[in-house]
This record gives structure tokens, sequence and C-alpha cells, in this order.
């Protein structure tokens, strides 16, 4: 069949219009390239500027200990001169041994504050501080040539000494920590500009990848935003098919049960008129053959009972066959007589008990609304009989103004209607809902079962009687 | 001696044919048409006159149904045989209701037709013994499994007489002659019968008689 093979095709190979897994993938990588990218970025820039943070906190304290250190330094050669000025301008030309003392004093603390200068020096750093070195050792050469010195050679150049070497001395040295310090200064300056620097580069850095990291996500946000548009257009269209197919369907198995009506209608009347009325014939003429033989013929007598038995069980069988793809009730005697027919049916061959009430139910109604009452309360019957195991069953049917309702509930084992839709249901439901009414199953386990019908009849269609 | 007119109606020519057959074996009976479907058994049997119809129940256009209703509504004196495969009482009762006299399943129909026709042409009810037998097993069952009681036990003695008499076709100035009685009497215990049996109409009496076994 053509149609089949076309499905089958569609079904076996993938869909072209269906976007690719790959795409999908390829959405989520970018996705989580750009929170990568935000992440390590981030990470960089924290870094760095911890790293400056740390910088600038070592330049600062190296300036401050440089500057304390010249300071404590400067301080030490002032009271040393002071000192040496004080020792040299004694009165009388005896030196002071307290001064002398501090002196010596001085010297060591001057040199041992030399020493302790932090040791990570520049050249230009070192070299002053060599001058410096170099100042004060001639401090010392010259306190120690003037002390040497007797009082008597000391008296009256006390003031040259002074003057001439004492200050000269002190002013090259101010001269000279002055420098050290200027240069220390420029040299945090300069360090403070490195940094300011550094951090221009980071914040141009943190720019470039953040603008990188937005415009990468705006594209992954369009890029995302075409492919849901996508899904979306499928989706829809795969809905309209949906509905479309459903459409159909349900035309289908309208049409579907009509057919069957019509097939089962024909097939049963053949049965009745070729097969049934041959087989009378046959049986009438089987009667009134024996009804003629001679009393004396009991053999072929027999035989002729015989053949008549297996035509009559034949007869039986097909005339069950037949009733049961037409019920011809419904055209010899109406709706409720063929319903009440079937009750009765039912209650021989089974051990439920059927009663069967109406009301105001007409006679002409359309075939194809006798038909869908009559298979709906057989079915139920059907039901209850084999699933539910009930004892007995009630069927009403009811006609008003607006259409005829059909209940029929029994007192078997009932059933969950959300779970056990079993075929019969769902046959019931398209034969009602094919004549636009509505089937509601109410039961539980139990509790039996009642299935309540109502179907609209057309304004023509017979009025109730 | 007159013999009796038989009109035979039913869809199949081989029914027909089988039918004719045992018929004419009788030399009291005479086939005097044939039809094939109800709108022509009326007209056969308004031109014809016939004393007896023999109908299939089941036939195309106009149904036996009918057809029995529309012939004894126009010919009082016209009796109907209605041929059937049902023994159920929907059909059974339908009949009557209709006015055939005698109910005969097409299964038996060879050895009771004779019978039926001599029954319904003197007026008198005849049905084919399966037919009472299924209709009495219906009702024994009902009364099984509902729990309910044989109401013919309420009947007196006279009212089963008159049950009886009325069932196989009797009018009630017939049965007040037969039994000495007068026609009021004879009303009142028919109303008796019909109230405690739960009966509306002769149909459902005959049935009802059927059904006990009370005729044949």
């Amino acid at each position: 069949m053509k149609t089949s093979s076309e499905e089958s095709n569609r079904t076996a190979s993938p869909d072209p219009d269906w976007p690719s897994r790959r795409l999908r993938w390829v959405l989520l990588g970018a996705f989580l390239g750009l929170l990568g990218l935000i992440l390590i970025s981030g990470a960089a820039a924290s870094r760095s500027l911890k790293r400056m943070q740390q910088q600038e906190q070592l330049a600062r304290r190296d300036v401050a200990d440089r500057t304390g250190n010249l300071s404590g330094l400067y301080l030490s050669i002032e009271v040393y001169n002071e000192a040496i000025q004080r020792y040299a301008a004694c009165p009388g030309g005896k030196p002071d041994p307290v001064v002398r003392q501090q002196v010596d004093r001085l010297t060591a603390d001057i040199g041992s504050q030399l020493n302790r200068y932090p040791p990570d020096r520049q050249p230009e750093e070192a070299a002053f501080l060599q001058a410096i070195l170099d100042q004060f050792t001639r401090h010392r050469d010259l306190y120690a040539s003037i002390l040497v010195l007797g009082p008597q050679e000391l008296q009256g150049r006390e003031q040259s000494l002074i003057n001439d070497q004492i200050l000269s001395m002190r002013s090259q040295f101010l001269e000279s920590s002055g420098q050290l310090r200027a240069w220390n200064n420029q040299q945090f300056r300069r360090t403070d500009e490195t940094l300011l620097a550094q951090f221009g580069r980071l914040q141009s850095s943190l720019t470039e990848s953040l603008s990188i990291a937005l415009g990468a996500g705006l594209l992954l946000a369009l890029a995302s935003m075409a492919y849901m548009v996508r899904l979306e257009r499928q989706t829809r269209g795969r809905y309209r098919e949906l509905a479309h197919s459903r459409l159909e369907l349900e035309r289908l198995s309208s049409r579907l049960v009509d057919v069957q009506e019509a097939e089962r209608r024909s097939i049963s009347r053949e049965l009745h008129d070729e097969v049934g009325q041959s087989l009378g014939a046959l049986l009438v003429e089987l009667g009134s053959l024996s009804t003629n033989l001679p009393l004396d013929r009991i053999r072929i007598k027999e035989r002729l009972a015989n053949m008549k038995s297996v035509a009559e069980r034949t007869v039986g069988t097909v005339r069950d066959i037949a009733l049961l793809l037409r019920p011809s009730m419904l055209d010899d005697l109406g709706l409720i007589a063929a319903l009440e027919w079937q009750g009765r049916e039912v209650s021989r061959r089974s051990e439920m008990e059927v009663t069967v009430e109406s009301e105001d139910v007409s006679e002409d109604l359309p075939d194809e609304y006798k038909i869908c009452v009559y298979r709906l309360v057989q079915e139920a019957l059907n039901n209850a009989v084999r699933h539910a195991q009930a004892r007995s069953a009630r069927v009403r049917v009811v006609q008003n103004q607006s259409g005829i309702a059909i209940e029929v509930s029994d007192n078997g084992c009932g059933f969950q209607p959300e779970r056990a839709r079993g075929l019969g249901i769902l046959g019931m439901e398209e034969r009602v809902k094919r004549l636009g009414g509505t089937l509601t199953v109410d039961s539980a386990p139990g509790r039996g079962s009642a299935i309540k019908a109502e179907l609209p009849l057309p304004p023509s269609a017979g009025k109730p009687s | 001696m007159r013999q009796t007119r038989v009109l035979l109606a039913d869809d199949h020519t081989l029914i027909r044919a089988g039918l004719r057959l045992v018929v004419e074996q009788r030399p009291e009976f005479a086939v005097v048409g044939e039809a094939s479907d109800g709108r022509e058994a009326v007209t056969l049997a308004q031109s014809l006159r016939p004393d007896v119809v023999v109908m299939d129940i089941g036939m195309p256009g106009l149904n036996g149904i009918e057809a029995c209703l529309q012939i004894r509504g126009s010919l009082p004196d016209t009796q109907v045989v209605m041929l059937s495969m049902h023994s159920d009482e929907g059909y059974v009762l339908r009949a009557l209701k209709a006015g055939a006299r005698a109910y005969l399943l097409k299964d038996s129909a060879e050895a009771d037709l004779a019978s039926a026709i001599r029954a319904a042409s003197e007026g008198k009810s005849f049905f084919s013994p399966a037919v009472g037998k299924v209709l009495l097993e219906d009702y024994m069952r009902t009364l099984q499994r509902t729990g309910a009681e044989d109401s013919y036990e309420l009947l007196s003695p006279r009212e089963r007489e008159i049950l009886q008499l009325v069932a196989e076709g009797k009018s009630s100035k017939e049965i007040a002659a037969l039994l000495n009685l007068s026609v009021y009497t004879v009303e009142t215990h028919r109303a008796h019968v019909m109230q405690k049996l739960n009966l509306r109409g002769v149909p459902e009496l005959i049935l009802y008689a059927v059904r006990k076994g009370i005729i044949s």
C-alpha cells in the first residue's frame, strides 16, 4: 500500500526540519565558554589588584623605613656635631669627659644606623650613602684629630675649627642627606607612577574582556532566541499537523462506524435472506417429505429426522450470527422493544437480571440514533456480565425536548474509569460523539458502575411519543 | 365442505413454495394468493378477502406486524397466522397487539401450520409449543431472581376459568352463555383478573396465558 510505505519512510529517516542535536551542544558550549571568560578575567583582575596593593604597601613601608632611618641618622649626626662643637669650644680648654663619652656613643650609634639602612640599595642610593659615610668618616677623623689636641693647642683654634671644618662638614652632610631624602621621595613617586600605570592597564584589560563577554553574550542570546523561535515555529506546525490528523482520525473512525454498521447490516441480510431462508425451505421440504413417506419406512424417516435436526441447529446458529450483526428487532419492533428483547436475551444467557425502563421514547427516531442507543446498551450489558459479574442491571432510556438520555447501571464489581478504558468504552464514546453527544462513566471498584450518555436530537428527529 | 381460503405472505420465494406445499396437502385448505411483501399482502387481502393470512413477521417495506394491523383493521373476519423466527415475548406481544390469532415459529411451521390455520379460522389462538416454553422460562427466571410471587396464585378458580376462556378468544357474551353467568359478572371477573395480574389489554392476557401454559 502506498500510504503505509510513505508513512514508514517518514518515520525511518530523520526529519530535515528538526534542529540538529549539534546546534544544542554548540549553544551550550558557547554559554559555558562565556561563563568561563567572565570567571577567568574576573579572577585575573582581582589577583592583579591584590598584587598592586601589596606592591604599594611595600613601597610605602620601604620609603617610611628609609625616611625614618635617614631622619635618625640625621638627628644623630646633628647631635654628634653639636657635641663635637661643644667639645671643641669648651671653656678653659678642658674637654669634658662626659661630652667625650657622649661623642663615643654617638659614633657607635651612627655606625650602626648606617648599617641598619635597608640593604636593597640602588646604585645611586648607595652612592649617597657612601658620601654620607665618607663625610662621617671625615668627621671622625676630625674628631680624632681634635681629641689628640691638648687643651693648650686647642686654645684659640676652636673658633676656626668650628667655622672652617665642623660647619662646612655639617652643611655638606645636610646636603647629602637632603639629596638622599629627595632621591627617596622621587623613588616613591616613581613607584607610585608605575602602580598607576599598572592600574590603568588592568582597567583597560578589564574593560576589554568585559566588552568581549558582553558581545559574546549578546550573540549567544540572539542565537538562542533564533533557535527558540525556530523551535516554536516547528512546534506550532507540528501542533497544527496533529490537530489536523486528529480531526482526520475522528472523521475516519466515525466513517468506520458507519461503514461497519452498513457492512454488518448487509452481511446480516445476506445471511438471513439467503442462508436462513434456504435452510428454512430445506426444513419445510424435509418435513413434508417425512410426512408423505409411508409409515413403514422407519429407517428413512430416522435419517430425515437427523437431517432436520442438523438443519435446525444450523438455522439457529445463522440466526444468532445475523442478529448479532444487525438486530432485526430494531426494524421489526422499534427501539424500546428491541432493548427489552436485548435485556431478556442477556437475562436468559447469563446470571444477570436486566430490567429495561423507558419514558417517552419516540418510535420514529432516525436509524443512526436507534443503532447508537442499541449498541451502547448492548456493550454496557456485555461489560456488566463479562467483566463486572453483576447480578442485576438496569437500563433506562428517557427522551425529552432536547434529546435522549441513556443510563445503564449494574451492581457488579466496578472498575476505575480512568485506568480501565477498554475498547468497549472507547467504541461507545466514538458512537456517542459522532452524534454530538457525551458519555460519562461513573464507577469505582466495589461500587458497581453506571454508564450515562446524552444524545442531542436534531429538531427534525422524532418527537417524544 | 367449504375450503378455508389462505393467503401466503413471505418475502422469500423458497419459503412461500414450502408453505404452499404444506397447505395444499390438506384438502380443506386452498391457497388463494401469494404476496412477497407487507404492502402486497394488504392489497391482496383486501381484494381476495381470504379467511386466513399466513404472514412472515419480518418483511421489507411494510413489515408483518404493520401489515397485520392494517388487515385486521379493515377485514375483521380475516385472521392472521404470524410466522416468526423469534420466540421472544417482545415479538409475541407485538403480534398479538397487531391482532394476530396464531404465532408460529418458522422452525416448526411445517408441523404446526395446519393446526394453526385451523385454529385461527375458528377464531382461536394458537402458539408454537416452543414459544410457550420460552415465555414460561423467562417468567420463572424473573420470578426467581427478583423474588417476586407468582400472581396466578392470587386468582380464584372462577377467575382462572375466565382467564382461559378470554385467552382462547371468546367474548364476554360467549363466556356468559357458557358458564351460565350474566355478562356483567363475567366483565367484573375479567377486570379482577386484569388487575390481579397487572395486565393491560387482551394481548397481554393472552401472552400471560401462553406463558402459564393455560392455552397453546
